[in-house]
């Protein structure tokens, strides 16, 4: 059944407690995917001056990157921590139907998803550090790349884990 | 459109952002964390196994149990990992500042990119049609 905890299906069953873990690791996803895209926006196209009747991509680009920083490492790790939770659920029941489907690729970007989650997080010290001293011009260039390295992976790791859902999500 | 990144912050960086012991720190764990969990999973080198079907857990690699379910190893890598990147981080703090300011800041962003080829390669029984 996986990690769950016994006193809390005197509540809920079992199949709503799951769904409210993924909703909220969905909805946190959702969070560190907007946080991190307009801070790799605001690094990559940079606003130097918002003036008058601005686009809404000028907007989006015109964040201060580095109040997002905290946010970011903060919805990194309780983001891991329920897809860390969830995956007991995942691996029991999702994984094994879709192996048994024959959806190999499928589970290959997922199996590529959970590694690049983790590698994220171990990178998080060092993107707090970058983007806390802004004023160190040695730390530009990688706290920009870096940003949209890390952009990059949440864009990755979201968009499959919508597809491991439409393959076999709620409701399967 | 300017090229230059403008992060246009005006606090002031905490001490600990402007810690050379941290940079160490934060560095090497950085690189360490991507190089280790590589590692750990091509040569599947857990620090524990976990065994949903029945919660049992088993020190380093355990296959499957017949009829048990399945046997995971993702959290036993994740361990290893985030146990002995964090290590090496703080065995680094004690080289000369000399030697760990040698280390290139863009590796932090360039390991990870390097390692997605290899996880790809790694995950080669997966790319079937």
């Amino acid at each position: 059944m996986g990690l769950l905890p016994d006193f809390i299906l005197d509540y809920i069953d079992v199949s709503t407690f799951w769904t409210i873990l993924m909703i909220v690791h969905g909805l946190l996803a959702v969070a560190l995917l907007g946080a991190l895209t307009h801070q790799a926006m605001s690094v990559l196209a940079p606003v130097r001056q918002v003036a008058g009747s601005s686009g809404i991509v000028t907007r989006f680009r015109a964040v201060q990157g580095a109040g997002y920083a905290a946010a970011v490492c903060v919805l990194w790790v309780v983001t891991f921590f329920f897809g860390a939770w969830i995956y007991t659920k995942y691996r029991m029941y999702v994984r094994i139907p879709i192996e048994q489907q024959g959806f190999w690729k499928t589970q290959g970007v997922f199996e590529l998803k959970e590694h690049l989650a983790v590698i994220g997080l171990g990178l998080l010290p060092i993107y707090w550090l970058l983007w806390k001293d802004v004023r160190n011009p040695d730390y530009a260039s990688a706290r920009k790349w870096l940003t949209v390295v890390l952009a990059g992976m949440v864009w990755f790791m979201f968009l499959v884990g919508h597809i491991v859902n439409n393959v076999r999500g709620f409701g399967s | 459109m300017s090229t230059t990144t403008d992060v246009r912050s005006t606090a002031q960086p905490s001490s600990l952002a402007t810690s050379t012991a941290f940079r160490t720190f934060a560095v090497v764990t950085g690189l360490a964390t991507t190089v280790i969990y590589v590692i750990c999973e091509m040569q599947n080198w857990p620090l524990f196994t976990y065994h949903p079907g029945t919660n049992r857990v088993d020190w380093f690699y355990s296959p499957a149990v017949r009829d048990q379910g399945p046997a995971m190893y993702w959290y036993g890598w994740i361990a290893t990992t985030l146990i002995g990147a964090p290590i090496l981080g703080i065995l680094a703090m004690l080289l000369p500042e000399r030697i760990t300011k040698k280390i290139p800041l863009s590796l932090v962003w360039i390991f990870p990119l390097a390692a997605v080829p290899v996880l790809i390669y790694a995950l080669r029984f997966f790319w079937r049609w």
